[in-house]
């Protein structure tokens, strides 16, 4: 990026102002975007009024205004995949506007998704419990902000913050307690039942009722074959609950959805906050 | 008092990055120069992450950044514009 950066800005005053790190964003005519320098992307995601990770936005001020300088921004893409099972958990991200989906992983490259997790939330939990290696595979679902924090630098800070501590041990019982609900659900429930109720916690977790997500990936997150989801998928669209096309997921009616959900999704949902 | 004539009045365009550190500083530094001087300003902010077109369309490439549009001759100015003198210079605004 910075040598792209360079050789746009080849005259004197921007490689000036640049080497002075004064300057923000490079503009780029090719695509005809203007992308931020890492300071400035920094500053305007960890210095506005609260950070996008809720987790991190109840600690107290004092306590996340240390842990900035630790806090990594990062962009994750869509299919991404940060760890697999057994990886070194490097570090731990807290999701803005991302999600992240965790798989477990059986022989035959057979996956399951056993959680979601946003902005509530954090990847890493392992770590917490003094577990070192990534139980699951940890992949981007939808794209967008995170911050990360080194493995090391998280164990410090869970050591001396009590609020972090509260805030990582209670999303933990509620990742607990939805894993159990999930167990259940995906043993007992129809499968259209279940994809009604994993589109409305995506929905919530992305505030949108319009997203992308492929066959393939829905046939993971619901542990069915890709045959399986595209029935339950017409099923939902013939009912007018949703539309389907292409990967790409409108949210119709919520209430209807809603209805065509099983129970677990207010009882995921109560747990997600 | 009557309106400054005008060919008095400095027309300023400045590129930001709204929010970013030295956008924001940008903004400062050009508003208190712009207080302690006589002279009439009409400043245009374009922030370029709203309005990528527009900066490029202008021909800039970084931000922050302060072109100077009339009276001639225009100039530029990039950077944060901490350095006083240099903005006034650049403006054509002998201390």
């Amino acid at each position: 990026m910075n040598e792209r950066i360079a050789r746009r800005a080849k005259t004197g005053p921007e490689l000036h102002a640049l080497d002075a790190g004064e300057i923000d964003a490079v503009l780029d005519p090719a695509t005809q975007t203007a992308h931020l320098l890492p300071d400035a992307q920094r500053a305007l995601m960890l210095g506005g009024a609260l950070p996008l990770n809720s987790l991190l936005a109840a600690l107290p001020r004092q306590d996340y205004q240390r842990m900035l300088p630790e806090l990594e921004p990062v962009n994750l893409s869509y299919g991404e995949v940060l760890y697999e099972p057994t990886d070194r958990l490097a570090h731990v991200y807290f999701p803005g506007d991302a999600q992240i989906s965790l798989l477990v992983v059986l022989d035959a490259g057979k996956a399951l998704e056993v959680a979601l997790v946003g902005r509530e939330g954090l990847v890493g939990i392992p770590l917490a419990f003094d577990v070192e290696d990534s139980p699951v595979r940890a992949r981007v679902q939808g794209s967008g902000s995170a911050v990360r924090m080194q493995a090391g630098s998280f164990r410090e800070e869970l050591a001396r913050c009590a609020p972090l501590q509260r805030e990582v041990h209670r999303y933990a019982y509620a990742k607990l307690a939805q894993a159990r609900q999930t167990a259940v659900c995906n043993r007992f429930h129809p499968v259209e039942a279940r994809l009604a109720r994993w589109l409305l916690l995506t929905r919530d977790r992305v505030r949108a009722e319009q997203f992308h997500l492929t066959h393939e990936f829905l046939a993971d997150m619901l542990g069915v074959r890709r045959a399986g989801v595209t029935e339950a998928a017409a099923s939902l669209q013939r009912r007018k609950l949703i539309r389907y096309s292409r990967g790409d997921i409108t949210i119709l009616d919520r209430e209807g959805l809603a209805a065509a959900s099983c129970a677990c999704y207010e009882v995921v949902r109560k747990l997600a906050r | 008092m009557g309106t400054p004539l005008p060919s008095k009045r400095i027309r300023l365009t400045l590129y930001v990055a709204a929010g970013a550190p030295n956008s924001v500083r940008a903004i400062a530094n050009l508003a208190e120069i712009c207080d302690s001087l006589r002279s009439l300003f009409k400043l245009e902010i374009v922030d370029v992450l709203k309005f990528p077109l527009r900066a490029l369309a202008d021909g800039v490439l970084v931000t922050p950044q302060l072109a100077k549009l009339s009276p001639a001759p225009t100039a530029k100015i990039v950077g944060n514009l901490s350095d006083r003198a240099r903005v006034l210079a650049a403006l054509g605004i002998a201390k």
